[in-house]
C-alpha cells in the first residue's frame, strides 16, 4: 500500500531565544526556508529573536 | 532555725496535692532524702523495683521489655501537676518534661519534614529549579542584542543555527 503523500504545508514552532519556553506557531510551505523573526515575548516583556525549532524524528 | 525551716518545708510538702505527695513518697528525688542519706543507701521498695517508673524497663533475667509503671498519659498529668506547684525538678526524667520536649522539637522541627536543625525543605521541583532557570533566562537576555545583531548581519535566509 502506498504511503500517504506528505502535505505541502507544515506547522512550525518558533521558539523564543530568551529561553522562556514561549513560542509562536506558524504555517509555512514545506519547501520554504526555516523561519526566524523578531517578535514579542510576554514573559520577558521584550521583543526578542524567535527561531524555528528543529522538528523531531525527521 | 533549722527546725523552723524544716517545719516550713513540711508545711509546703503537705500543701501539695495527694497524688504528687504519694508519688514523691514512693520515688523521692535525691535532694529530698532524709539527712545523711544518699540514693545508694536509701531506696524505697518502689525504687528497688523500678529506678525510674517513667521509662520502659528491660527485665534482667528474661530480657523482655516491660512498660513504664506510669503510662505516658499519667506521666503527663503528674508532670503538669508538679509544674503547677513548682516541683517539676523533683520528678524523675520523663519524655514529658519541658527539656525533653524542647530537645525533641529541636531535633525534629515541627514534624514537617525539613524544618529541623540542619534540614532543608525539599519544595516543588519548579521551586528547586527556579534559580537556575532565571539565571539561564538572564544570560539569554544579556546576549540578546548581540544575537540580534548577528542574526541581522547573517540574514534570515542564510541563518543555519536553529534550536532543537
Amino acid at each position: 500500500m502506498a504511503r500517504k503523500a506528505k502535505s505541502r504545508v507544515i506547522n512550525v514552532r518558533l521558539l523564543s531565544m530568551a529561553m522562556t519556553g514561549y513560542f509562536y506557531t506558524f504555517t509555512r510551505l514545506r519547501t520554504a526556508q526555516p523561519m526566524s523573526m523578531i517578535k514579542y515575548d510576554p514573559i520577558v516583556r521584550r521583543r526578542v529573536l524567535f527561531l524555528e525549532q528543529k522538528r523531531k524524528g525527521k | 532555725m533549722a527546725a523552723a525551716a524544716r517545719q516550713e518545708h513540711i508545711k509546703l510538702a503537705l500543701a501539695l496535692p495527694a497524688r504528687l505527695r504519694t508519688f514523691l513518697a514512693r520515688y523521692p528525688h535525691p535532694s529530698i532524702l532524709p539527712a545523711g542519706q544518699t540514693p545508694e543507701t536509701f531506696k524505697t521498695a518502689y525504687q528497688e523495683d523500678t529506678p525510674n517508673p517513667f521509662l520502659p524497663l528491660r527485665h534482667p533475667v528474661t530480657g523482655r521489655w516491660h512498660e513504664p509503671k506510669y503510662s505516658l498519659r499519667r506521666q503527663a498529668e503528674l508532670y503538669k501537676l508538679a509544674r503547677e506547684h513548682g516541683v517539676a525538678e523533683l520528678l524523675p526524667s520523663t519524655p514529658k518534661s519541658a527539656e525533653e520536649r524542647l530537645r525533641k522539637r529541636v531535633e525534629e522541627g515541627l514534624r514537617v519534614k525539613g524544618t529541623g536543625v540542619g534540614q532543608k525543605v525539599k519544595g516543588h521541583k519548579y521551586e528547586r529549579q527556579l534559580e537556575a532557570k532565571m539565571e539561564k533566562r538572564r544570560q539569554a537576555m544579556l546576549a540578546m542584542p548581540e544575537l540580534i545583531k548577528e542574526w541581522k548581519k547573517v540574514g534570515k535566509r542564510n541563518w543555519t543555527n536553529f534550536p532543537k
